[in-house]
């Protein structure tokens, strides 16, 4: 779905600081959303933690940079990290040229799938939530 | 013919005494990255010195050229004819922003400090529970990096200090704005003021800072005499720190990087050894070190205008931990920590740390 400028496709959960995730087998996929990688501007680094990391819900697990600009990034559910995309680390630009695609960021073993369920989805609810977000960056 | 350019009034002789050797090339940071003759400061000094016979202008054609300099004075340091390039590129950077020439980037940093504390433009600062703008003997000054990038190295440095009951306070601190001559515009007088009024406000007779560059501005840079003048003295952390004990050591075989601002610009490159030395006997040096380190890429604003490049230049200075076979390198710059950690790959094990975070980590150990 196309909301303004930004693309959101329908079949992703959206974590609220802008970070997507999909379903693959048993594994979550998570990366930027198109919002964020725009308002960011040109990604310089990605944190990439060690694999088997353990994640908790909400609590920051790693970072984003871009020229001036430092991000954070959040477990979008419990678990563990079980893979990253090392392509980042020499390519981070990956995240601004496909940020759905081969700029994932994070492949995650969630404690409970259905944690999946408590993420923003839906035209409907992505609609809504990424309006409240486009005025309030533009007010800032 | 009179001169244009006030870097032509100051530096001409300086330019014109360049004997096109290359010596400078050879430890460039900016050609290492780039492999670009007209990057290192030979290739620079040609294109002024065109300039100074009027055949090419000094516009927007040339930011490319003289905004990307990491200001490391390595080509300085190895200059036979001692040219001293990172003054001469800081005064044609001052003469290009003056005619509406400057690296967007550059330009951005000066705007934010009009309107911010920081040159991140955070309006919510660190404050790691800690009392801020007491009485104290000591202030301690964080810098930008310290409070917004490298928070974790910080709160271990603080951590240190309370160890070793060191009687400080922080500061309500704001940018020093000292990087702002770096690219070519002048000190912030607000920020100045500022600083200075909180700092003097502690009664502390010692400011001892985080970050070296902060440490050289309030040293070198006329806006900040007043603290001279009223008998404060200004100390890196790491001249603080030499003559305690720690009482704990590594068997790591450890290294370390000299920061281009406390090394070839201070002279500093004794006394974070001989920390070193009390903690780790297992101590290598890296094949450039001292006055002949290679630099981090991250200084002159180099990382916030050309990071791509900035990366690459740490990613050099990296391969030589490698060569030394060091687990752990240390370094006493948040920006270096910041650039040098986010230029590490995945696959080099070895951990970059300021060396009062590693001090704190073996307390932690010990304890």
């Amino acid at each position: 779905m196309q909301i303004e400028q930004y693309n959101m496709p329908d079949e992703l959960y959206y974590e609220e600081n802008h970070f997507w995730v999909r379903e693959e087998g048993d594994l979550l996929v998570m990366g930027m959303d198109d919002f964020a990688q725009i308002m960011a501007g040109e990604i310089v680094y990605i944190q990439l933690p060690d694999e088997g990391k353990k994640l908790k819900k909400g609590k920051k697990f790693a970072k984003v940079e871009s020229g001036k600009w430092l991000g954070k990034v959040y477990a979008p559910v419990n678990g563990e990290l079980v893979a990253v995309n090392e392509e980042l680390e020499t390519n981070p630009e990956l995240i601004n040229d496909d940020c759905y695609g081969k700029g994932w960021m994070y492949k995650l073993k969630p404690s409970d799938m259905a944690e999946l369920q408590e993420l923003i989805h839906g035209p409907d609810a992505v609609k809504e939530w990424l309006l409240v977000e486009i005025e309030k960056y533009a007010e800032e | 013919m009179e001169a244009k350019y006030d870097f032509e009034r100051k530096y001409r002789e300086q330019i014109l005494q360049c004997s096109k050797c290359g010596f400078c090339q050879a430890v460039c940071p900016v050609y290492g990255a780039t492999l670009r003759p007209s990057l290192n400061a030979r290739g620079k000094m040609l294109v002024l010195k065109e300039v100074m016979d009027g055949k090419i202008e000094l516009d927007d054609e040339l930011i490319e050229t003289l905004f990307q300099c990491t200001t490391c004075a390595s080509c300085f340091e190895n200059c036979p004819s001692g040219v001293n390039v990172p003054d001469i590129i800081k005064q044609v950077r001052t003469d290009m922003v003056h005619m509406g020439s400057c690296h967007p980037a550059f330009t951005g940093m000066h705007d934010v400090l009009e309107k911010h504390p920081n040159i991140y433009a955070e309006d919510e600062p660190e404050d790691f529970d800690r009392e801020h703008n007491k009485k104290a003997e000591y202030v301690f000054f964080v810098g930008c990096v310290g409070l917004y990038r490298e928070d974790e190295s910080t709160e271990a440095t603080l951590e240190l200090l309370d160890r070793l009951e060191v009687d400080y306070t922080l500061l309500d601190e704001v940018c020093c704005s000292g990087v702002l001559e770096d690219v070519g515009y002048e000190l912030n007088e607000d920020l100045v003021h500022k600083n200075v009024d909180r700092i003097l406000a502690t009664g502390a007779k010692t400011v001892i800072t985080g970050c070296p560059y902060c440490a050289r501005t309030f040293n070198n840079k006329p806006q900040y005499k007043e603290l001279k003048q009223k008998g404060v003295e200004v100390l890196h952390v790491s001249q603080f720190l030499k003559d305690f004990d720690f009482g704990v050591t590594t068997d790591k075989v450890v290294t370390y990087h000299d920061p281009c601002d406390l090394g070839r610009h201070c002279g500093i490159y004794d006394e974070p050894r001989e920390t070193i030395h009390k903690i780790a006997p297992n101590f290598v040096e890296m094949r450039h070190n001292r006055e002949n380190a290679l630099c981090c890429g991250a200084g002159g604003g180099v990382r916030g205008g050309y990071p791509k490049n900035s990366l690459a230049m740490a990613r050099k200075r990296l391969q030589e931990v490698e060569e030394a076979g060091a687990e752990i390198l240390l370094t006493e710059c948040n920006s270096c920590v910041h650039n040098l950690s986010n230029a590490k790959l995945r696959k080099q094990r070895f951990k970059v740390y300021n060396t009062t975070q590693f001090i704190n980590e073996l307390m932690d150990d010990a304890e």
